[in-house]
């Protein structure tokens, strides 16, 4: 009975090793594939969250310096980057001027931001980035076609007309940003067609005005020159070459303007 | 602003998708995972206003799906620093105040608005000139400039100045 026992004992003993080496290996198998890289194919174009905290070096740097306004010239890499990789790391891009966290910024560095915000290439020249000017081309791709606020309105009311006899289908619904950016553009028209605000405005381009500079200047519906001036400080240094047209475009538009 | 773009999205699809409706199920899910998003580079995408083209697929490894790379026509909105906008006030606090410009929120804080206005609290919070004559509450629109933005992973937040000339109250609710 005594030798039984310990025979069984020991039967126990060495089934129990292998269960656990056979355990120990599917344990390896599992870490192996674990450690294998995903798929690349993987459908995650747009979202940010499964990007890895290694993968940009530079975000437990930038992330840090990202939030003090007394910026050091190193920072100005990572904050150009982060505007082409923005979606990695989620940096704050405000500009000197505007610290992200208003609620600390001393009262004085702001009454100077708020004086220098007229494109102060002073404050500028220390970022790489735009001084406050508007540099649409820059940061979109080629081709990007600026759409002025209401040839914007018309694209997607027609999208939305569209979308009605397509309702059946439960499944297509429209996000919330379409329609608050419907509403937006349909509370800022001001013109009766935009297709003739589009030749109006194409004038200015002759004289160098960017399409960025040319929409803001339609969706603003600036009355005078000096607003216009005031706006768009990069149109300030060609003032005199620029006058007589915005003159006359700003009253062409007032022709087109729609009565409220 | 508002820009009318090209955007290239590489779309997995499942086998059970396939047969004679592949485009159809694919322009769904494409519209379905695009609409509505939002990255640092393009902004929002508000709309897909038309697919250009649809490359050739390309069988994943190791999984059944299927990778196609769909090219297409966006309006995106993308707030841009430098640039003006007329936006609604949404709320308003003694920090400052946050308005809505379409899918974007942008706040301004108090020291960017003028210094002659000051805020009154109370049952509706305002931002008022000492002589009364201008107010800033809840509803009223106003011209802002962009200084700053932010992109979160649904949506973008700027940061907005009054304090520069042309800039501040267009329409005010309490005279409509």
């Amino acid at each position: 009975m005594g030798i039984l026992d310990t025979m069984q004992t020991r039967v126990w003993v060495v089934l129990y090793w292998y269960s656990e080496q056979i355990r120990s290996t599917s344990n390896r198998r599992r870490l192996l594939l674990r450690s294998l890289p995903p798929f690349s194919g993987t459908d995650k174009g747009i979202s940010r969250k499964e990007w890895p905290m290694s993968d940009k070096g530079g975000k437990g740097f930038t992330l840090p310096n990202g939030k003090g306004v007394k910026s050091t010239p190193l920072k100005d890499a990572p904050l150009k980057d982060s505007s082409a990789k923005s979606k990695k790391a989620r940096n704050v891009q405000f500009s000197s001027q505007g610290s992200k966290s208003d609620k600390s910024a001393p009262a004085s560095s702001k009454a100077n931001s708020g004086k220098g915000g007229k494109g102060d290439s002073g404050i500028g020249g220390k970022k790489e980035q735009e001084p406050l000017q508007l540099k649409v081309e820059n940061e979109l791709p080629k081709g990007a076609k600026c759409l002025m606020d209401c040839e914007a309105a018309d694209i997607l009311q027609g999208i939305q007309e569209q979308m009605v006899i397509l309702s059946k289908d439960p499944t297509i619904k429209l996000p919330v940003s379409f329609d608050r950016g419907l509403q937006y553009t349909k509370k800022s028209t001001h013109y009766t067609d935009p297709e003739s605000v589009r030749r109006v405005l194409e004038n200015l381009k002759t004289y160098g005005v960017t399409d960025g500079e040319i929409c803001v200047i339609a969706n603003v519906y600036p009355e005078t020159a000096d607003e216009v001036f005031a706006l768009l400080p990069s149109l300030k240094a060609r003032r005199i070459m620029l006058d007589d047209p915005v003159n006359d475009v700003l009253s062409e538009l007032a022709k087109l303007k729609k009565s409220a | 602003m508002f820009f009318h773009i090209v955007l290239e999205r590489n779309m997995q699809l499942h086998p059970r998708h396939f047969g004679r409706n592949l485009r159809e199920n694919l322009v769904a899910k494409l519209m379905k995972d695009v609409e509505g998003t939002c990255s640092g580079q393009h902004g929002f995408v508000v709309a897909i206003t038309g697919i250009e083209n649809i490359g050739k697929g390309l069988i994943r490894d190791g999984t059944g799906f299927v990778s196609f790379p769909v090219k297409y026509q966006c309006v995106v909105f993308r707030p841009f620093k430098g640039e003006i906008l007329e936006a609604v006030v949404t709320m308003v606090n003694k920090m400052g105040f946050f308005a809505e410009a379409g899918p974007v929120q942008i706040f301004v804080s108090n020291h960017l608005i003028p210094d002659d206005m000051e805020f009154q609290s109370g049952d509706m919070p305002n931002y008022t000139t000492s002589d009364g004559s201008v107010k800033i509450q809840k509803d009223s629109e106003v011209r802002l400039k962009i200084i700053g933005t932010r992109v979160d992973a649904t949506e973008i937040f700027c940061i907005g100045t009054i304090k520069d000339d042309f800039l501040g109250v267009i329409n005010d609710p309490a005279s409509v």
